[in-house]
C-alpha cells in the first residue's frame, strides 16, 4: 500500500498513522519522508487515536464541484490529542458558527470521497 | 542568503491590460500587455533576450506552453521562454527568476509577463480549479475552497486577537476606495462596511466582499541591467531587494494559524539585501486575496506587530497617503486577481508610482515601494523592494 493508502485505511478505523523519527523522536503525519527537525529518514509507525479538538474551521456555502450537495458543511483543522500534530477534515451538518465553537471535541470517523471525515465526540 | 551580484537590476518599462472579465484569449492579452511594456520601456522587441511567463490555468483557455506563442506574436520566435506556475504567486516568482538571471549577468534585458483567464469557466469551476492549488490530499479533497482556507485563518485570528468581522470589512472598503482611482481595476465601485457585512457568506466568517474577484488579465514588465537602462535612456526603477520563502503547504502543518512563514522568510531576505527595514517602506502592494490576508501580511512584513494589523486598519493607518499606503492600486480585492498576472501587476503599480505615472492614486513623495505576492495560502512567496532613481 502507498503511504496515502495506509493513512486512508487507518482513518477509516478512526486512527491517524504517524511517523516518529528514530533519531530525535519528532512526530509527523505519515506522509512526511524526512524529519522536519533533524532531516533523518528513519521513522517508526505510531498509531494515534483520531480524537482531538477544533483548532479552526470554516463553514462553506460556495463549494467546489462535487461538494454542492453537502453545503453547508465545515472544513476543519483539528489538534490531535496527545501530540503536537494537526490534521484537516470534512464535517457534515454544520450550519452556523454556534454549531462548532473552537475547542469542540471531535473525532475522525471515516475516509470517503470527502477526504477525512470528522464528527463530534 | 548571500549572493554575489554582477549587475544591478532595473525595471525599464511596465504595462497591463485592464483586469476583469475579458473576451480575448490569453495569447492575445499577454501580447497586449507585453507590447505596452515594450513601448513603455522604449525598446525594440529584438532587445529582449528571453522571457519568463507566469500562468496557472492556461489549460482552461486551451493554451498551455504560452511562452513560444507570445514570443512568436512579438516577432522574436527564436528567443527562449519559460512558463512558471506557483499558483497565485506565479507572477512574483517569475519576476524573481528573471531578476536572478539579470543580476547574474546571463541576460541584459528580459520580458516578464503574467497572464490568466478563468472567468469564462464560471464560479463553481474556478473555485474547483483554485482548490487544486491547496495540499489537495488534506485540504481540497476534504472540500476546502480557497475562501475556506483563508476563512480558517480568519476564524483563528478572531479567536486569538481583538478583532471583528467589521474590522476585516474595513480592508475591503479601503481597497475599493483606492481601486476607484485605478482605471485598470476590475471592481471600480465604492463600498461600505455594511455592504460587506450584508454580502452573501462564501465561507464563514468571510463574505463575498471579503474576497477578491476572479479576474482575467495580463501584466508585463521589462527587466534589465543598470548598464542597459542607462544606455537606453528613459525612466527606470531599481530593484534593491529580492527574497523568497516557503511554508508548509497545508495550514495544519504551521505552528501558528495566523501568520504566513514564507512571507517572513522572503521579506527578511529582501530587507537584508536592500539594507533597509520595514520603516523605510513608503508603500506596499501586498497579497490581499481576502481581507484577512492583508491584515496578516502587514504584520508578517513587519509594518505592524502580530495582532495589531487589525488596529492599524481600524485607525485608517493603511489608507492612501496615511502612515503607510497599503495597496494603492486597489490590491487584489479591487484591482482584481488574474492569478498568473497578479505578481507582475504589482510591479507595474510600483513602476507607475515611482516614475510619477500613478495619477490620482499617487503616493506622495514615495521613494521605496514593496511587492508581496504568494501562492495558495502562502505556501510559496516572493517579496521585492524597489527604489526610485
Amino acid at each position: 500500500m502507498s503511504i496515502e493508502e495506509q493513512l486512508i485505511e487507518n482513518a477509516k478505523n478512526g486512527k491517524v498513522l504517524t511517523h516518529k523519527c528514530t533519531d530525535c523522536g519528532h512526530l509527523h503525519l505519515s506522509t512526511v519522508y524526512y524529519c522536519l527537525k533533524c532531516g533523518s529518514k528513519g521513522f517508526e509507525d505510531v498509531l494515534l487515536e483520531g480524537t482531538g479538538t477544533i483548532a479552526t474551521y470554516t463553514i462553506i456555502t460556495v463549494a467546489p464541484a462535487g461538494f454542492e450537495k453537502y453545503t453547508p458543511y465545515a472544513f476543519v483543522v483539528i489538534n490531535l490529542d496527545n501530540s503536537e500534530l494537526r490534521i484537516s477534515g470534512f464535517m457534515a451538518g454544520i450550519a452556523t458558527p454556534a454549531d462548532l465553537p473552537v475547542g469542540t471535541k471531535v473525532k475522525i470517523s471515516d475516509f470517503d470521497e470527502r477526504g477525512i471525515i470528522v464528527e463530534k465526540q | 542568503m548571500s549572493v554575489t551580484f554582477v549587475e544591478k537590476v532595473c525595471v525599464l518599462g511596465a504595462g497591463s491590460t485592464k483586469y476583469g472579465k475579458l473576451a480575448d484569449s490569453i495569447a492575445d492579452i499577454s501580447t497586449q500587455a507585453s507590447v505596452s511594456a515594450i513601448d513603455s520601456a522604449g525598446i525594440d522587441p529584438k532587445d529582449i533576450k528571453a522571457s519568463y511567463i507566469s500562468n496557472v490555468f492556461g489549460i482552461a483557455d486551451k493554451q498551455v506552453h504560452i511562452g513560444p506563442v507570445l514570443m512568436s506574436r512579438l516577432g522574436i520566435p527564436d528567443k527562449p521562454s519559460l512558463t512558471i506556475e506557483s499558483a497565485c504567486g506565479s507572477g512574483s516568482v517569475s519576476f524573481r527568476e528573471a531578476y536572478a538571471n539579470v543580476a547574474a549577468g546571463f541576460y541584459d534585458c528580459l520580458l516578464v509577463t503574467g497572464v490568466e483567464k478563468v472567468t469564462h469557466t464560471g464560479t463553481e469551476w474556478t473555485t474547483t480549479y483554485f482548490a487544486y492549488c491547496s495540499d489537495f490530499f488534506y485540504e481540497g479533497q476534504a472540500g476546502a475552497s480557497f475562501p475556506g482556507l483563508f476563512a480558517s485563518m480568519a476564524r483563528a485570528y478572531l479567536t486569538e486577537f481583538d478583532a471583528t468581522e467589521e474590522d476585516f470589512a474595513q480592508v475591503a472598503v479601503k481597497n475599493h476606495d483606492n481601486g476607484i482611482l485605478n482605471p485598470k481595476a476590475h471592481m471600480q465601485k465604492k463600498i461600505t462596511v455594511d455592504d460587506v457585512m450584508n454580502s452573501p457568506v462564501v465561507a464563514s466568517p468571510l463574505k463575498l466582499y471579503d474576497c477578491c474577484p476572479f479576474s482575467d488579465g495580463a501584466s508585463s514588465v521589462i527587466l534589465c541591467s543598470e548598464k542597459f537602462a542607462k544606455a537606453n535612456g528613459g525612466d527606470y526603477v531599481e530593484v534593491i531587494g529580492s527574497g523568497r520563502g516557503g511554508s508548509p503547504a497545508a495550514l495544519q502543518g504551521r505552528e501558528h494559524l495566523t501568520t504566513i512563514p514564507s512571507t517572513k522568510l522572503a521579506v527578511a531576505d529582501a530587507y537584508k539585501m536592500a539594507g533597509i527595514t520595514a520603516k523605510d517602506i513608503d508603500f506596499a502592494e501586498v497579497h490581499d486575496c481576502f481581507t484577512i490576508a492583508e491584515i496578516v501580511d502587514t504584520e508578517d512584513l513587519g509594518f505592524f506587530e502580530k495582532g495589531k494589523g487589525v488596529q492599524a486598519v481600524r485607525e485608517g493607518r493603511t489608507k492612501l497617503n496615511s502612515d503607510i499606503s497599503i495597496n494603492p492600486s486597489g490590491g487584489l480585492k479591487s484591482k482584481g486577481h488574474p492569478i498568473g498576472a497578479t505578481g507582475v501587476g504589482q510591479v507595474v503599480e510600483v513602476f507607475d508610482q515611482l516614475t510619477g505615472n500613478a495619477g490620482e492614486r499617487t503616493v506622495n513623495d514615495a521613494k521605496i515601494g514593496l511587492t508581496h505576492n504568494f501562492g495558495a495560502t502562502g505556501a510559496s512567496c516572493a517579496v521585492h523592494v524597489f527604489q526610485s532613481v
